[in-house]
Order: structure tokens, then C-alpha cells, then sequence
């Protein structure tokens, strides 16, 4: 372990309750402990390790950043209560903001003191964003405020955030993905109807819809160029995606131990039946992250990194063969538990958020293999 | 954790690859199948240009793991037929974890004299320790030895009173090799009987001497993946159906993402377990582990990658003038070489099963 990393380690463990681990399965629903988290870990400079002190960072480079990040992962550290914010929204601020947005917006959104949604799925655009359908229309004396109507749905936390980046059609002529562009919406605006969808599992990530009649949107809150919303997306989904074979990873991990600690229980022929299995989801999660470093070294002495367009894939998958083994292993102890249950039906999500399992698999083939386009 | 090819390492790829690609195309193999000393000339070359050399662990050696791994890699992907996986990654790979009692043999693996792993005990799916040692003498049978047709020295694991020892006994007598037909011609494997005195003898740790020969295998497996995929996206690109060329349907599309997932997981873990071994600090069962999930890992992307080939060739896969059944054949052998996946993941699964939470 490196200075750094203990470090780290050592800080995060001053920080959780004595009897964290223990009581795991209460504390990863409490949504106070997550807040103060954040907030520490913003303060302490390890919330988004390669920026700036005075955004949450130490301006670490980027594999520095990364066994920070696995360190956390590996020692169950909470998850943040808003991954959208720090995760999603922060990286297109930072990139794509003006100082102005910059400097009211960064600092609340990276302490968790506001949280943010992702207005980017409509009722007719999922997979196919760039068929959205919401209009922005430039309006007032000077133009200087745009005119929103629409419909946005599986807006995570919508109902908790105060803020939105909302995805709109600036320019209806242009071909469909350059006449979109990103807005920041706040979401106290008038005219607007937030309503939270109920979930299928016990998920703090509640989706939401999001109505949009006739709300009005000031010119100055464009985030990025007008009608270059696809470029703010492609951006953020991209930072996005390196973030979430970690998540992957971590989910992972823990379902492994938890079929480890089933498996201690089970002593007839059936136990044995597992350990294929487990070899090869050992094997998964071990490539996993041997990838995510090769996509590193590769990206720091600026070759290219094919690899990385795996990731996502390969853990999302892998998290759903894992969370399956464990309900196998647990025999019929797995029908009334209810974390295991949660764990399965989050995991079903993983190939469908930050891009489906088909969507990866057209990225693969058109992009790195140079298939045709369908 | 360094995983991945640094400028050396790449410039190594790049010239192992330039001279495969005139010196050795699939066809080569193909001749191999029928022609028993076809693999002598390209073995020529493979030896004129030291590629041997990385049968030598010494300390001021330039050849780590990841340098074998790179040039295996290669050779699997060009289906080049010589034995140098099977002596200097399986044999000589043994022998690293040997010490300095079998430093002549590896000079001699070095210089290109050709040797063959036998670790393969019937009955057993998974390598172990088919000998035995008494009164100075190597004792036992083992099968499936890659490579023996071709190879002056063989390589083992026996058990000795005092523990498990590598033993190098030269083909001949009191070494009988029963020849079989291989699935893959072009890489004969040959079944064997021992009742020999040892040219060399050393004490090794089962799972240290055992973690080179399967990341060796595990690389070849991992070139014969992307050769296979390699050749299926070039078909996918050229062959016209109903107006279009089949890469275009998401049915080929997908199937070969599947296969490019599969490739670079098991290249990732490849490179992975070399950096894992060439790292003193590593513990026996954690570099065999990390070995064994290669292995197992690039024999269902070798398999996986040849099986897609077959079905996107269509017709073309059944036929002995077309090269995809010679990629099959290869990674089928392969997969079966040092335990197949499922036993290999098995094992491992198991033992983390079994240990401490």
C-alpha cells in the first residue's frame, strides 16, 4: 500500500462508526451517514482525488486517483446519496461551464448541499437520446430566456434535487444530434411537475417524471454551446463510464464474499457445484480491473485504450452472474432475504443504465471493430 | 499494478509479428498438419532469431513473463507450428521455478534444443505430478505431452521422498513415446513412458513451477482468440447478404462484440498474471490463481472466438482448404492443455471457497 493510500485508509476508517461493518446492511441505507461522508471526504480532498483542493481533490494524476478509488471500494466506503451530482453532473460542469455557473454551482453540488438529476430519458428516447423530443424555444425582449416544453421520465432523485441537466431541442432542422442543447434547470422553477415513480425493489434511487409546461429556462443557464448539448452528453456519459466498472467492481466484490460466507453453511454435494462458477467470476473481476489498469497505463502514455470500451459491459454482466451464484448458494434462504433480493434486482439494472448491454455491444463493433452501421 | 505492454514490450510484438507474417501464414500450418518436418524451418528462423533465449531467467536477462507472453501471443496468432510454446514456455517455464541445478538444460532450451512438458497424469484433469523418483531413477506415464514428437528432452514433475522434484530425462531409452493423433496435427502430442535416469534433478514448490507453463499456454491461447476474431470481422466487412454485408446485422455484430469482451478479458488476465509472476513478492498459490484464471479464461476466448468464426464463415469453416478449422483445431487442443477451463475455475473457486472471509 502506498503512503497515499493509507493515508486515505486511515482517514476513511476515523471517519465510519466503530460497528460500520458490522451493521453494513443498516448503514448502507443511511442516508445522514452518506451526507457526512460526502462532505468529509469533499473537505478531506478525497471526493474527486485529481482535482483542485478547492473542489473536493488533491490534484492527483490519474492512477494515483484510481488506487484511491479502489481503496474505498475494497474497504465498502458509503456510497454517495447522489451519484449523479459528483459523478455525472460535476465532470460537465467543470468541462463545460462558464465561470459564473462554475463558481454557484460546483461547490454546493460536490458537498452534497445540492443534488442533482440527469434530464436526459423521454418517454420516446431511451437508447436512442438523441430522438428526444423536448423543445426549447428562445423567447423575451432580448432572447434572452428559452421556453421549455416536455417530457422527461427515469429521472433519478428529480424529487430531491435542485437541479437538473436538462437535455432540449434547440434547432428542430438540424440533423438530430446537433440540435440539442444542455441546459441547467433549476428545478424550483415555475411550471414544472416532479412525480416519483414507484420502484420494483427497496432502491433509494427513485425515478421520477419530470413535466415540463412552458417552463422558463435563462439564457445564461446553457451549459455549453448552444446546440451542443451532444458533446456536454457524450462527455459526461464517457467520465461516467470509467466511473462505473469500479462501482461494478465493488458490488462484485461483495457478492463473492457473500457467497463465500454462504458456502461456510453448506456442507453437502451441492456446495461444490458452486465453485466453477465462482472461479470464473473470480476470473471476471479480476479482468476487470487488470483492464481498467491497462486503460490507464494506455491513456497516460497516450495510446489508444480499446479495452475500456469493455468495462462496462463485462461488470455490469458479471454483477448480475455474481448476485444469481449467490442466491444458488443460499439455497432456499435466499427466498427471504430481502438484501439479496435488493441485490439481484439492482444488479438487472446495471446493463440497462450509462448505455444498454446493446448499445456497448454496437459501440464495440462499429467503433473498435469497424463493423457497418445496421 | 503495472498490466500492460510498455515501448519495449510493444516493439518486441510489433517485430515478433512482422517476421510471422511473411515467414509464417496459416498456410504453413496447414502443411504441418501432413507433413511431419515442415515445422523444422520456421523453427530455423524462430532459433536464428533468439526467441529461444527466453527460455533464460537470468537476473540480468532482459525476458520477463511479460516478454514470453508477448511472443507466445504472437506465435499462437500466426498458428506458426513449432514447439516453442511447448519448450520454452511449458518446459523451460517449469524449469524456472528449479533454481540454479537446471541452469545447463535451460541454456541448452536457450540455444534451441527442443523439450516437452509431461505433467499431464491419466485420469486427471487438472497438471500434477505423474512420476516418481526411487534409486535414482524417474518412474511413470503421462499423456497428452505437447510436443513430444518433436522434442531430444522431457521435462517432469515426480514425487521423491524429500518432496516434489522437476526431473529432465532425454528422449530415448527408458523414455518411450506412444504418438497419438493430435486434434491439432501441426502441434502433435504424444503420450509417454518413463523409467529413466534424470540428466537433471532440482526440489520445486508444485504451484510456482506449475503458474509459468499455464500463463505460457494461456498467451498462445489469447493470439489464437484474436486471430480467429481477427479473421471473422474481415469476413463480417466483405460478405454481401441481402444487400448488405453481414457485419451490419446486429446478430454477427453482437456475437462478435461477445467475442472482443471475451478477448480482452482474457488478455487482461494474461498480462496480469505475468506481472503477478514476475514480482518476487507474489506467494505460490496467488501467482497460480492468477495463471490459472488466464488459462482458463483464454481457452473459452480462443474456443469461443474459432466457434464464432466457424458459424460467421458459414460453409466456407468445413472445408480443409479454408484456414478457420485450423484456428479451432488449435484452440481446442489448447483448452484441453494444463487443465480445461471449468477444472481450472473450479480450483480456484474452491480454494477461495475455502479460505478465510
Amino acid at each position: 500500500m502506498t503512503q497515499l493510500t493509507a493515508e486515505y485508509a486511515a482517514w476513511l476508517s476515523d471517519f465510519l462508526p466503530a460497528d460500520y461493518y458490522e451493521r453494513y446492511r443498516e448503514y448502507r441505507w443511511d442516508i445522514t451517514l452518506r451526507r457526512d461522508h460526502q462532505r468529509a471526504a469533499f473537505e478531506a480532498g478525497w471526493l474527486q482525488p485529481t482535482w483542485p483542493r478547492e473542489h473536493g481533490g488533491r490534484s492527483l494524476g490519474l492512477a494515483e486517483a484510481m488506487e484511491i478509488r479502489l481503496e474505498a471500494a475494497t474497504r465498502s466506503a458509503p456510497k454517495l446519496p447522489n451519484v449523479a451530482g459528483p459523478g455525472v453532473a460535476a465532470p460537465g460542469l467543470r468541462q463545460f461551464g462558464t465561470p459564473a455557473q462554475i463558481d454557484r454551482l460546483l461547490v454546493p453540488l460536490l458537498r452534497g448541499d445540492e443534488w442533482w438529476a440527469l434530464g436526459m430519458s423521454e418517454p420516446e428516447a431511451g437508447s436512442d437520446f438523441a430522438g428526444l423530443r423536448t423543445r426549447a424555444v428562445r423567447d423575451g425582449p432580448e432572447g434572452n430566456v428559452f421556453r421549455v416544453k416536455g417530457r422527461k421520465i427515469w429521472t433519478t432523485q428529480a424529487h430531491l434535487s435542485r437541479w437538473c441537466t436538462l437535455y432540449a431541442r434547440t434547432d428542430p432542422d438540424a440533423p438530430k444530434h446537433r440540435g440539442i442543447s444542455c441546459f441547467i434547470l433549476d428545478l424550483e422553477s415555475p411550471g414544472l411537475t416532479i412525480e416519483p415513480i414507484r420502484m420494483a425493489s427497496i432502491s433509494d434511487e427513485t425515478f421520477c417524471e419530470v413535466i415540463l409546461d412552458d417552463v422558463e429556462i435563462p439564457a445564461e443557464n446553457l451549459l455549453g454551446e448552444l446546440n451542443g448539448g451532444w458533446q456536454v452528453a457524450m462527455s459526461s456519459l464517457n467520465h461516467e463510464r470509467q466511473m462505473i466498472w469500479i462501482m461494478n467492481w465493488v458490488e462484485i466484490q461483495r457478492g463473492l464474499t457473500t457467497v463465500r460466507a454462504s458456502q461456510a453453511t453448506h456442507d453437502d454435494y451441492a456446495s461444490g457445484e458452486v465453485f466453477a462458477e465462482l472461479g470464473s467470476l473470480l476470473a471476471d473481476a479480476e479482468a476487470l480491473r487488470a483492464n481498467g489498469y491497462r486503460a490507464l497505463n494506455n491513456e497516460l502514455a497516450g495510446l489508444p485504450s480499446p479495452e475500456a470500451d469493455t468495462l462496462k459491459l463485462l461488470g455490469s454482466v458479471t454483477l448480475q452472474r455474481v448476485w444469481e451464484l449467490a442466491a444458488a448458494a443460499a439455497g432456499p434462504r435466499s427466498i427471504d432475504d430481502a438484501d439479496l433480493l435488493f441485490e439481484r434486482q439492482d444488479a438487472l439494472a446495471a446493463t440497462i443504465y450509462g448505455g444498454t448491454s446493446e448499445v456497448q455491444r454496437n459501440i464495440i463493433a462499429e467503433r473498435l471493430l469497424g463493423l457497418p452501421k445496421g | 499494478m503495472d498490466v500492460g505492454l510498455n515501448s519495449g514490450q510493444l516493439a518486441l510484438r510489433d517485430s515478433v509479428r512482422d517476421v510471422l507474417r511473411t515467414e509464417c501464414p496459416p498456410a504453413i500450418a496447414r502443411q504441418a498438419m501432413t507433413d511431419p518436418e515442415r515445422w523444422r524451418t520456421v523453427w530455423k528462423t524462430v532459433v536464428d532469431l533468439g526467441w529461444t533465449e527466453l527460455a533464460r531467467p537470468d537476473d540480468d536477462s532482459p525476458f520477463g513473463r511479460m516478454e514470453l507472453a508477448v511472443v507466445l501471443e504472437e506465435c499462437g496468432a500466426a498458428l506458426a507450428p513449432v514447439p516453442l510454446l511447448s519448450s520454452v514456455g511449458l518446459a523451460a517455464g517449469l524449469l524456472r521455478a528449479a533454481g540454479a541445478g537446471v541452469a545447463d538444460v535451460l541454456a541448452d532450451i536457450g540455444d534451441g534444443v527442443v523439450a516437452a512438458l509431461a505433467v499431464q497424469t491419466p485420469g486427471h484433469r487438472l497438471p500434477g505430478v505423474p512420476m516418481t523418483v526411487a534409486g535414482g531413477r524417474v518412474q511413470g506415464r503421462a499423456i497428452a505431452v505437447p510436443g513430444l514428437p518433436r522434442a531430444e528432452l522431457v521435462v517432469t514433475l515426480a514425487s521423491s521422498p524429500d518432496g516434489p522434484v522437476a526431473a529432465v530425462v532425454r528422449v530415448g531409452d527408458g523414455v518411450s513415446a506412444q504418438d497419438v493423433e493430435s486434434t491439432d496435427p501441426a502441434q502433435p502430442v504424444a503420450d509417454v513412458d518413463i523409467d529413466a535416469e534424470p540428466v537433471a534433478i532440482a526440489p520445486v514448490e508444485l504451484e510456482s513451477a506449475l503458474a509459468t507453463p499455464l500463463l505460457a499456454v494461456a498467451a498462445d491461447l489469447v493470439g489464437v482468440a484474436a486471430a480467429a476474431l481477427a479473421r471473422s470481422v474481415e469476413h463480417a466487412k466483405s460478405r454481401h447478404q441481402f444487400g448488405k454485408p453481414i457485419g451490419a446485422f446486429q446478430g454477427i455484430k453482437h456475437a462478435l462484440a461477445d467475442n472482443y469482451v471475451a478477448l480482452e478479458r482474457a488478455r487482461g488476465l494474461t498480462y496480469a498474471a505475468a506481472a503477478r509472476l514476475d514480482d518476487p513478492a507474489t506467494a505460490p498459490a496467488a501467482g497460480w490463481d492468477a495463471a490459472a484464471l488466464a488459462k482458463a479464461a483464454a481457452g473459452e476466448a480462443a474456443v469461443g472466438c474459432a466457434r464464432t468464426a466457424v458459424q460467421v464463415h458459414g460453409a466456407l469453416a468445413q472445408t480443409w482448404e479454408h484456414d478457420i478449422h485450423l484456428y479451432l483445431r488449435h484452440a481446442w487442443q489448447g483448452c484441453s492443455t494444463l487443465g480445461d477451463s471449468r477444472a481450472l475455475y473450479h480450483a480456484v473457486g474452491r480454494r477461495f471457497a475455502g479460505s478465510a472471509s
